[in-house]
């Protein structure tokens, strides 16, 4: 298949996510034990067959840029098409030294890259949704129901905040959209959107020159008179993350291992950046349960419900319960850690004790020395 | 483009005496160490030592291998200009035939060989586990001006017979060369990695495919015909930890020494990576009631029952009240609920039924071993395979 083309969107700072995002856009957050949040919309891109994708990026991501690479990961690395960063594009009108306010703005300022699009059809998506969904069936459907815009919607009330829900009438026709809704009702729409390449332009174009920017309220909104807006209803797992709170809870759910398999382990692959790590060592007298780990451990200590991401070592006598611990994180002898979130390469020494709360876990700055 | 020094690694062996693991792939595609296959370390060391053009010669079955190297991609050997080459026989205006003896392997590519033009050439196996520096041995090689230099490690002298042996003098200049003498006169082995002076070595390819009565191989006829005209051969001696993994036996401990501190197989030092071409399972589950101890265990595993001192591989799963001792689970084996493994090597694929038992710890008895079930077998509910047994996926018996 080679008519959908794909956009993904990383330019949203997430303030909510606090030291996670010090360093970082949301994308390219760790999740799961090897993956960072944007392999799951790539791999879905690659999955649907898409091979010509734009990231569309504004802030911090230099770590997206280190991560996602030339797109080798996801067989984007092409002679023709294949990944393509973009950046603020120098000839937009506006220059773009602060935040895009939203996605028309973000798609006005790589116009010229939005012509040269190959492809009829284009699927819009944040870097930051975790999902495992077949990008082609949206498409089929999309092409099949003749709609304008195909969004993917899923009926929940996650207390997501700056959230849009949508009203479905009969054939799923999208009745009304409301944004940022006091009390959720009706399908919480995850931000992917299907529409052919000349709609997207036209529309590029029309809210451009009316100053417009924000995709929902100018678009789904402002011109659902004119539209045929159609919903699509996923009912699989799907999770945004918008604060620390969040990521924790969705990446402790897959300790759950239907929710693992779902989303990590289908029959259609998530891929992540190879690490080349050994695989993980897990030394006598240890004890390593209920929990996900990736290679290049070495585990002496006790780890609990916990997500342990390539090359951390827990030493003798450390208790790891109920945390996240990043890429070479170092938990030293008889220390004990419990809902703590430690960024990469953090050290927690010899002895010491933290801990935060389930309803309130601990985030622990990359580099940090505790 | 010319290169100074380019590697040659024999890849084309069965591996007769992995028995059923070899059935349906080369040795160098067995996998080793729960993400690994057996080449990823020669192919990683080339990598690592800056040798960036690999010729890969290639013959039984070499569907598994081919797959695997691929471009070279995850051995950074993917090159414009140099990279990793499959080299299979192939048929030329004279006839085709197949490679006869390791000698004979590379001299059918000494086209290949001549359009890089280098002065040295490194020649590997694709059945040894060991980190070893190519670029240091090319330096003594260079230093000493010798045609050959041998890779050699000491033996116990109990263990000498079993290699080939050099003898040196002061300097390490080889002086005798025996292929597993009787009665050997040192306990220096040589590990089947040589560096040759290209000009040298293409002389001598030659003269050896013109004997009649050459068996065409390195250890029996070419380093003795280069020894017995007087070319200065030097050995180069290697300190490290080094393996030979052409039989069951030696598979199963060479796994095992990944477990034991001071067996000198390191994979989690992180100065000399071992590469391997990457699966996209998710990582490891270690469920609620899982126990796993003094173990390797690697993405894509599943385990909610016991491993114990075992080698988990990719994608293996060890279900509910199943017991896993001292074995290796190779990429995909599966071992139901309530089976047992204990001292064996359960292939690719493989499935182990409920409540089936396979393999036993040693009772000191002399028909007793390491049992083996071949790739994509599946044990049925309840099976049991005593020590020492081997298993195809044919449910067929083989013997050893």
């Amino acid at each position: 298949m080679n008519g959908l083309h794909g956009i993904i969107f990383s330019y949203e700072k997430e303030p909510g996510l606090r030291e996670l995002v010090e360093r970082r856009m949301p994308g390219s957050i760790p999740f799961g034990g090897r993956y960072r949040v944007v392999d799951f919309m790539l791999s879905n891109m690659q999955n649907a067959g898409i091979t010509d994708v734009g990231v569309v990026l504004h802030g911090n991501y230099q770590s997206l840029l280190d991560h996602v690479g030339n797109g080798k990961t996801w067989d984007m690395s092409r002679k023709y098409g294949g990944l393509r960063i973009l950046p603020p594009f120098a000839d937009s009108h506006r220059h773009h030294s602060e935040e895009y306010r939203g996605k028309m703005e973000a798609l006005a300022g790589v116009r010229s890259y939005l012509e040269e699009i190959r492809q009829d059809y284009v699927v819009l998506a944040d870097s930051d949704l975790i999902i495992n969904i077949p990008l082609a069936e949206v498409y089929r459907s999309h092409v099949l129901s003749g709609a304008d815009i195909t969004c993917v919607c899923r009926q929940d009330y996650q207390s997501t905040e700056n959230a849009t829900f949508f009203e479905l009438g009969a054939d799923n026709r999208i009745l009304k959209t409301l944004c940022s809704p006091k009390k959720p009702t009706g399908y919480h729409c995850l931000e992917i959107y299907i529409l052919s390449k000349e709609l997207l332009l036209r529309l590029v174009d029309e809210c451009a020159a009316e100053e417009k920017y924000s995709l929902r309220r100018d678009v789904l909104n402002g011109m659902s008179g004119s539209l045929n807006l159609r919903g699509y209803v996923w009912n699989g797992r799907a999770a945004q993350i918008r604060t620390v709170q969040e990521y924790f809870d969705k990446s402790m759910g897959l300790l759950e291992p239907a929710v693992y398999r779902d989303l990590c382990a289908a029959g259609r692959p998530i891929r992540a950046k190879e690490d080349d790590e050994a695989p993980t060592y897990i030394a006598p007298e240890s004890s390593c349960v209920n929990s996900l780990v990736a290679d290049g451990c070495i585990i002496e200590g006790t780890v609990e419900n916990s997500i342990l991401f390539p090359g951390v070592t827990v030493k003798k006598g450390a208790v790891v319960k109920n945390s996240i611990l990043f890429k070479h994180t170092v938990v030293e002898e008889d220390a004990r850690i419990s809902f703590v979130i430690a960024d990469k390469y953090v050290l927690v020494r010899k002895g010491e004790t933290l801990a935060g709360n389930a309803s309130y876990p601990m985030a622990i700055s990359k580099n940090s020395v505790v | 483009m010319k290169k100074e020094c380019i590697a040659m690694l024999l890849a084309g062996g069965q591996g007769s005496r992995l028995y059923v693991l070899t059935e349906n792939m080369a040795k160098p595609a067995v996998a080793f160490g729960g993400k690994f296959r057996i080449i990823d370390f020669p192919l990683s060391n080339c990598s690592n030592a800056g040798i960036d053009t690999v010729g890969v010669l290639t013959q039984y079955r070499p569907l598994e291998l081919n797959a695997y190297i691929g471009s070279g991609q995850p051995w950074d050997l993917d090159r414009n200009d140099g990279g990793v080459h499959i080299l299979p026989p192939y048929q030329s205006a004279t006839g085709a035939s197949w490679y006869k003896g390791t000698a004979n392997a590379i001299y059918q590519n000494i086209g290949f060989v001549d359009m890089y033009d280098p002065d040295y050439v490194v020649v590997l196996s694709g059945d040894h586990i060991y980190k070893m520096d190519y670029a240091d041995m090319v330096e003594r090689h260079k230093a000493a001006g010798t045609a050959c230099t041998i890779s050699v490690m000491e033996v116990p002298w109990s263990d000498a017979s079993r290699f080939g042996i050099m003898s040196v003098d002061e300097n390490d200049t080889i002086t005798e060369f025996a292929e597993k003498p009787k009665e050997p006169k040192s306990n220096l082995a040589s590990m089947g990695i040589y560096v040759f002076t290209w000009s040298k070595m293409r002389e001598y390819l030659i003269a050896d495919e013109n004997d009649p009565n050459s068996d065409n191989d390195f250890g029996k006829n070419v380093i003795p015909a280069m020894l017995g005209s007087g070319e200065k051969m030097v050995a180069y001696r290697f300190a490290g930890y080094w393996k030979d993994v052409g039989t069951l036996d030696s598979l199963w401990d060479a796994n095992m020494d990944m477990l034991a501190t001071g067996s000198g197989l390191d994979l989690l030092e992180r100065d000399w990576p071992i590469y391997g071409r990457s699966t996209s399972a998710p990582p490891a589950f270690l469920g609620k009631g899982s126990h796993v101890e003094h173990s390797v265990i690697t993405r894509g595993c599943t385990v909610e029952g016991k491993a114990e001192n075992s080698v988990l591989s990719e994608n293996s799963v060890v279900e509910e009240g199943a017991d896993v001792e001292y074995s290796i689970l190779m990429p995909g084996a599966v071992v139901k609920k309530g089976a047992k493994v204990n001292y064996a090597i359960i292939g690719e694929n493989a499935v182990i039924g409920e409540n089936a038992v396979v393999g036993a710890a040693p009772d000191g008895s002399e028909g007793w071993g390491i049992s083996v079930v071949g790739p994509e077998t599946a044990i049925p509910t309840g099976f049991t395979l005593a020590a020492k047994h081997m298993i195809d996926s044919g449910m067929k018996e083989v013997a050893r």
